[in-house]
């Protein structure tokens, strides 16, 4: 049977398939480049939906106060308001090249210092969530989908679904009400905060508990249900039946082949939420009156504040582009099929 | 000799009363090979399965399975885990599934060798390679990932880690089903060479029985959960005795045989019609000089299909052959105007095809493609008339949309048409549900079928009248039909001409007789020299 086969053997066996190319810079320098463009766009996008919102910017700041005509004017040629569209969308550019968001009216300070303040208590509220209700939901959603309808999975795949459906600042409200006078319920520090590094951090922490709290209850939810339902999607792949013939014991079956493989859509999920969550805390932000992103926004809106609006919304933006390249980043570190394609 | 596998009365039912094994009695003794054929659902996998215990928890298992004289059934889990792949190991159907897509082959051929610490760790490495050099694969690929492997190679390294940990028994499980007859023919034998070299027992999983024959000394026949007839290989192959192996054996003809020539297998009343002479004049379909080249990754161009000049006739079945990558499905693409070629052109009834997206509708009417798997090719959530209809809206056909899926379902045998409407594609056998898009495609009423694997993924039985079908359709209706397939046997069984394709030229073509019988260039002789071969009975 082979023997006849031997001479053409070698020229007509199978194609593998192309090895991996490109190379990591060229995949690399494509994602990031792709990332900039979205950022641009948005920037754009940024300029000109703010102009068409209703509302004229100086009516907004002069909000209240008797102003003459002439005293309008003035205003608008201060702001630029009285130039064409396009070069004032110019200037915008060029100043953030400079790092210049332009000059918030409500605090009457540059929008980028405004921001830049904001941003540290946003991150940390926001981070730390995140990071607990990814391990808590993947931890879970990985028990819960390896046994699927045992106890475990029907008490809390329900649980995860009700806490996924709340709106978080009811969520908020509610613990509030509950754990006030445990825990501090506003602020990021006590008046008195001491100026050490240790104490001052234990006074954060503590201020920090009720809305982490809060976000993580939020926020596992949905991580949970992915997880399961991608570790259901894994549990009957052959290679899983593979490891189990080999003798392997049943944990290790999941941690070793089939958790890696139901990880990464799951972690991209995380990723593509990491950006998001930024803005989702808004409204956790304004329950606990924590200082940061969300409730400067709040306060933006409230007072048509224009450029700050402008500044956090490219801010925001940015997060969701970056963590979505890193997400990308991530699913070739991950996934070895996505590094050759 | 304690038998390494010996099943007393095995049974095995599933929740629902469903029982797919209804005892079989079974014994190997050390270094013997047993085959074990049988169509889908016969129960073939599920033996396999219970034999290390690896059916899902709803089966119930009775009767005995003694691997090494040991009661499997008895074991304790620990007990069971040990001897999982240090006694018996499994050789997986689809070697695409059956390997971690994110683990390095390495570590998996490693992976029971370290955890049944057949070796200290430091020699795990260099017996990964040597096991590698025994699946005649380089050192070097333990570091690739599955994706980066043929499909041949995947299975090479199956069959590597099956061997690890020097087990007793393999089982292998459709080990060569998704390869061509070329690499089936290079695994087959690698197999073969390996366990009469380590003594190891082996019991081969297939429906073909030739594949079985040509490797393993006796042959035990499933039908509906039981064997119906166990014997050497020769004599089962050659002179069966049950019905249901007489069918087996039918199915997949002999290249050459006179008697399935223009007819394969089938139980159909209407049986096979007289042959039919394609009308000469002017051919339905030509390529001229076609080429299609793809851009590569990091640069250059891969040519696909290579100065490539073919004819179908009117009613004429011209079966198009070549292993995978050979460029023959690129081929089918083009002709059906979904792939732009580079050069060369397509010319139907005479006329170049057209570029607008209206003319290609227009000749994609005329001109209906049949998909291998038509599983994947139905919307699970369309019945049967949905999806036979929706070529009609969108071709916007005259006349009445009812009577003409009925037309449609009757043509393509589903009688009555009435009974399959309502029905969603999973009630369906698997040869319904190539009918149905057989039918959808009909309903159009075509003048050419571009059938890619048409019966591939079909059960032996169930292929005979599939191909039947096609000649009655081209008897019938006139229908011409571009076949394309990796088998040999099925242009024997419909085709008129074949043509043969090797990475994107067609080294040969001609009558069916001539190229099959005659083959005059080496790459169609050694396509018909990897057709397993079973010895005649002695």
């Amino acid at each position: 049977m082979t023997d006849s086969l031997a001479p053409v053997e070698e020229s007509i066996a199978e194609v593998p398939p192309p090895s991996r190319g490109g190379g990591v810079v060229r995949y690399l320098l494509a994602k990031v480049g792709g990332a900039v463009m979205s950022v641009l766009m948005v920037v754009v996008l940024g300029f000109f939906l703010f102009r068409v919102m209703p509302g004229d910017p100086v009516s907004i700041m002069t909000r209240g106060r008797p102003v003459s005509g002439a005293q309008l004017e003035a205003l608008r040629a201060q702001h630029g308001f009285d130039k064409p569209l396009l070069v004032q969308f110019w200037n915008y550019l060029v100043g953030l090249v400079h790092g210049d968001f332009g000059q918030s009216y409500a605090f009457n300070a540059p929008a980028g210092v405004i921001i830049g303040e904001r941003l540290g208590p946003t991150l940390l509220l926001t981070g730390t969530a995140t990071v607990l209700a990814a391990a808590l939901g993947l931890w879970l959603g990985a028990k819960t989908g390896w046994h699927r309808n045992g106890p475990l999975d029907r008490g809390s795949s329900g649980v995860a679904l009700v806490f996924w459906s709340i709106p978080p600042w009811w969520l908020g409200v509610v613990l509030l009400m509950i754990a006030g006078g445990v825990f501090p319920t506003g602020g990021m520090q006590s008046p008195d905060s001491p100026a050490a590094f240790f104490p001052h951090a234990l006074d954060v922490a503590h201020h920090m508990v009720l809305p982490v709290f809060t976000l993580v209850l939020a926020l596992y939810g949905q991580y949970q249900l992915v997880m399961r339902a991608s570790l259901l999607e894994e549990m009957n792949s052959d290679y899983l039946t593979t490891a189990r013939a080999k003798g392997l014991r049943d944990d290790l079956v999941r941690r070793r082949h089939a958790l890696p493989n139901a990880l990464l859509p799951t972690a991209t999920l995380v990723f593509l939420h990491l950006g998001m969550v930024v803005s989702g805390a808004i409204t956790v932000e304004a329950v606990y009156s924590w200082p940061g992103l969300g409730q400067l926004t709040a306060e933006a809106l409230a007072s048509k504040d224009l450029p700050l609006l402008q500044g956090i919304f490219i801010v925001l933006v940015i997060a969701v582009v970056v963590m979505n390249l890193f997400a990308d980043l991530l699913l070739r570190v991950l996934d070895p099929r996505v590094r050759a394609s | 000799m304690t038998p390494v596998l010996e099943l007393r009365d095995l049974r095995v039912t599933y929740a629902g009363g469903h029982a797919a094994v209804r005892g079989v009695d079974l014994t190997l003794l050390p270094g013997q090979t047993l085959g074990l054929a049988g169509e889908s659902g016969c129960g073939k996998s599920s033996l396999a399965m219970s034999v290390l215990r690896l059916l899902p928890k709803d089966a119930q298992v009775s009767g005995e399975i003694l691997l090494d004289g040991e009661d499997t059934r008895a074991m304790s889990w620990g007990r069971l885990r040990a001897v999982r792949w240090a006694s018996a190991s499994i050789v997986f159907q689809g070697a695409m599934h059956a390997l971690n897509p994110v683990r390095r082959v390495g570590t998996q051929i490693a992976e029971p060798m370290r955890l049944h610490a057949s070796l200290p760790e430091d020699q795990v490495e260099a017996r990964v390679a040597q096991l590698l050099a025994q699946v005649e694969l380089p050192p070097e690929k333990a570091r690739a990932y599955p994706h980066e492997l043929s499909g041949g190679q995947k299975q090479r390294v199956m069959i590597a880690m099956a061997l690890a940990c020097g087990p007793r028994l393999v089982i292998a499980d459709e080990p060569t089903t998704a390869l061509d007859v070329i690499v089936q023919a290079q695994v087959l034998a690698l197999v073969t060479r390996l366990v009469a070299e380590q003594g190891i027992g082996l019991v081969m999983i297939s429906h073909d029985l030739s594949v079985l024959g040509s490797v393993c000394e006796r042959l035990a026949v499933m039908y509906e959960g039981q064997v119906v007839e166990l014997g050497s290989a020769p004599t089962v192959v050659h002179d069966p005795q049950h019905a249901h192996t007489k069918a087996l054996a039918a199915a997949f003809p002999t290249v050459g045989d006179p008697a399935s020539r223009y007819a394969p297998a089938t139980t159909n009343p209407a049986g096979v019609p007289p042959k039919v002479v394609p009308r000469a004049g002017e051919p339905l379909l030509r390529t001229q000089a076609l080429r299609v080249d793809f851009r590569q990754r990091g640069g250059g161009w891969m040519r696909a299909v290579n100065d490539v000049s073919l004819e179908v006739g009117r009613g004429e079945i011209v079966a198009l052959v070549g292993q995978s990558g050979s460029g023959k499905t690129t081929l089918a693409r083009t002709v059906l105007g979904l792939q732009q070629p580079s050069g060369g052109q397509v010319l139907y009834d005479g006329r170049p095809l057209p570029r607008g997206s209206r003319g290609l509708r227009e000749y994609r009417r005329e001109a209906q493609l049949v998909l291998q798997d038509p599983t994947s090719a139905l919307n699970p959530r369309h019945t049967v008339y949905e999806a036979v209809a929706e070529g009609l809206r969108i071709h916007r056909m005259p006349g009445d949309e009812r009577e003409l899926v009925a037309a449609a379902l009757e043509a393509a045998e589903l009688r009555p048409a009435g009974r399959y409407m309502p029905v969603l594609p999973h009630r369906l056998s698997g040869g319904q549900r190539q009918r149905v898009v057989i039918a959808g495609a009909l309903a159009l009423r075509p003048r050419l079928l571009v059938a890619d694997e048409p019966v591939a993924s079909l059960d032996a039985s169930v292929r005979g009248e599939i191909l039947a079908l096609l000649l009655r359709l081209r008897a019938e209706l006139g229908l011409a039909a571009l076949v394309i397939t990796h088998d040999l046997g099925l242009a024997w069984n419909i085709a008129d001409r074949v043509a043969v394709m090797y990475r994107g030229e067609l080294v040969e073509v001609g009558e069916v007789e001539q190229v099959l019988l005659a083959p005059r260039h080496e790459y169609t002789q050694s396509l018909l020299a990897a057709l397993p071969e079973v010895a005649p009975v002695t």
